[in-house]
């Protein structure tokens, strides 16, 4: 078919213009479709570069080792062991480790000189800034030597700067934890890192592992040199797996247990939150995809529905066309037409709901969405081919009407 | 169809010519014969008026000579073309050049201009004619209406709307006018006006054919064509109304 001439659009645009209100239902149904359509694609697309772009960073190369409750019958059970000094020793030598460290955390009151705070406190070590992907603001990190030697320094985060010191340097100025003093040697940079228990991340107070565990925490006695968690990062995405294995083999070898047994400890993969996540995102877009589908062809009947009323309507002027010369392709072409721009007005539309409901869900943090013309040309081509599948029984009925009886309808 | 062109016989052939022409509706045992054999003749410049009661099949006769409907026995032939072997394309061409219609309720879009429904038949003229808008103009005129371009036809009269129409019927310069019952929706002065249009418009030297019951609407035209069920019972020749 020809493509429609001005004349023939200015006709379908006219017709349309008539009746701007039935005009406005009928599109509503492909509004609604194109919106979501264009959501589920913005949506898709957002997911897609989000998993891009954390497959490489620090926290997606993390895999997490924690002591596990075990939850079989009473006469197997265990009670709950934490890691030793021993166990990070060993996994810090496995091959492709990037860095690995021990954790020991509790939280405390803390005091200074002006005010007091509770704070988490972590014992670490000296690969902890490496293994969290932390970056010193001011002064400096904790050594080995300090670790070592259990002294009693604090590297603290910038919340603890701005509850604990009000804002001042509090660089070379002391801190008490449980009456102990601590000498404040450096300031982490801000980081927006997920605390796991959706705390302030910025809250913590560093502080050497052995100078927690033996002047703080003072819960030695069950096992010696205990650690609560185990963060290891890999060198690569591809090394992850058989760090994975190895972390099993060793924990298994210091815990004495067989290859057979249920573990008493968990690794969490980061890179598995991220499936589970993606797989989120995937039914969410499923969803959308659905209602958008669903709506498209609602809306596509609707237009299908108005259409035939229109050439029921409109016999008599059809009737009229074919007798002084229209062809049957030009009724056919005229009321396609007319659908034609019943979708491209609904797609536009659709195109510009979408985008402002987007903006709007935007705000929240678990959506990203990514708006590209191949997306907005995508999401308007359905509309288009909406008006074309439901656009084309009313035409054609219309183009085939016998001009005799058209001119004689009532 | 011999290998003349049609404008070198339209003097001597005439205008309009059937030969046996049927058409049947319904079938089986229930077939009316809404033509029956017709064999007609009608040159250049005449204006026939075709009487006759309701099912006598004047209106069957004017949906064949107009090319809205295909006979199923006998030839027709308008202006030197047969219609029996054409298409429906070639047909819905044939009624836009050759064939100007008018009907018994005017047919006008009622939210468009006087001036837009005069112009509707030159959309479907292949190839488009750059002077449209002056052709339609010029057809208003014809029919003294120049002074209604821009209304539309919920603000003219009765009347008016039929001289839209017929401008309409005009705009493409048609060899033919068919009417239908033009007079059919207009009260007796309306009437009058419209036929005495007719009659200037044939002087002028446009073919007419008009299909009604009215005697009197009959007695304008020069040539009376009486029809009984499907058949011409009676064709005479008359000084028309002036």
């Amino acid at each position: 078919m020809r493509l429609p001439g001005l004349t023939t659009l200015g006709l379908a645009m006219g017709s349309l213009l008539e009746r701007p209100f039935r005009t406005l239902l009928t599109m509503l149904g492909i509004v609604i479709g194109v919106a979501a359509v264009f959501a589920m694609l913005s949506i898709g697309e957002g997911t897609q570069k989000k998993i891009l772009e954390s497959i490489d960073s620090v926290q997606a190369r993390t895999i997490t080792v924690y002591p596990n409750w075990n939850n079989g019958r009473a006469s197997q059970r265990r009670a709950w062991r934490p890691f030793t000094e021993q166990d990070v020793r060993d996994i810090q030598a496995i091959p492709g480790v990037y860095a690995a460290t021990g954790e020991l955390s509790s939280d405390y009151d803390v005091v200074s000189e002006m005010s007091d705070w509770r704070a988490n406190v972590l014992g670490v070590d000296a690969a902890h800034l490496r293994a969290n992907d932390l970056k010193m603001q001011r002064g400096r990190p904790i050594t080995e030597t300090e670790v070592e030697r259990s002294d009693t320094v604090a590297v603290i985060g910038t919340s603890v700067v701005r509850s604990l010191f009000r804002g001042q340097d509090p660089i070379g100025e002391r801190l008490k934890i449980q009456n102990i003093p601590f000498e404040v040697i450096g300031i982490v940079g801000e980081t927006d890192a997920q605390n796991w228990r959706g705390q302030d991340s910025n809250n913590f107070i560093l502080i050497p592992r052995p100078t927690a565990r033996s002047r703080l925490f003072g819960d030695d006695r069950l096992v010696r040199n205990q650690v609560r968690a185990v963060k290891i990062v890999g060198e690569n995405q591809g090394v992850l797996a058989s760090i994975e294995r190895e972390i099993d083999y060793i924990l298994r070898r210091s815990r004495g247990l067989t290859a057979d047994e249920a573990p008493d400890f968990r690794i969490l993969n980061f890179a598995a939150n991220r499936q589970a996540f993606a797989a989120s995102q995937r039914t969410l877009s499923l969803l959308l995809a659905t209602m958008g589908a669903v709506s498209l062809i609602v809306g596509g009947v609707g237009v299908m529905n108005i259409m035939l009323v229109s050439v029921t309507e409109r016999t008599r002027e059809i009737g009229l066309r074919m007798a002084i010369g229209a062809r049957g392709s030009d009724i056919l072409g005229q009321f396609l037409t007319e659908a034609l721009l019943l979708s491209v007005l609904s797609g536009l539309l659709g195109l510009g709901l979408g985008y402002a409901v987007s903006q709007i869900s935007l705000g929240t943090d678990d959506i990203e969405m990514v708006f590209s013309t191949r997306i907005a040309l995508l999401s308007f081509g359905s509309a288009l081919l909406v008006g074309v599948v439901f656009g084309f029984l009313p035409a054609q009925r219309a183009s085939r009407l016998n001009p005799i009886e058209a001119l004689r309808h009532e | 169809m011999d290998d003349q062109a049609p404008g070198d016989r339209s003097l001597e052939t005439p205008l309009i010519q059937t030969q046996g022409l049927t058409k049947l509706y319904g079938r089986g045992s229930s077939v009316i014969r809404a033509l029956d054999g017709v064999d007609l003749e009608i040159e250049t410049g005449e204006f026939v008026a075709v009487i006759g009661a309701s099912g006598s099949g004047k209106s069957t006769l004017m949906n064949l000579l107009g090319g809205l409907d295909k006979p199923d026995q006998g030839q027709i032939a308008i202006a030197g073309k047969s219609l029996a072997g054409m298409s429906k394309r070639a047909l819905a061409y044939f009624r836009n050049e050759t064939i100007g219609f008018v009907f018994q309720q005017f047919q006008l879009l009622p939210k468009k201009s006087a001036l837009t429904n005069v112009r509707l038949p030159m959309q479907y003229r292949r190839p488009r004619l750059a002077n449209e808008l002056e052709l339609a103009r010029n057809s208003l005129d014809r029919v003294g209406l120049s002074d209604r371009v821009q209304h539309k036809p919920t603000e003219l009269s009765g009347g008016q709307q039929q001289r839209v129409a017929i401008a309409r019927a005009l705009v493409g310069e048609p060899k033919l006018l068919l009417a239908d019952e033009p007079t059919g929706a207009l009260d007796s002065k309306t009437s009058a006006d419209v036929m005495n249009l007719f009659v200037d418009l044939n002087r002028q030297g446009i073919t007419i054919v008009l299909i009604t019951h009215d005697k009197e609407v009959a007695d304008y035209a020069d040539r009376v064509i009486t029809m009984r069920d499907g058949q011409i019972v009676e064709d005479r020749t008359q000084v028309g109304v002036r």
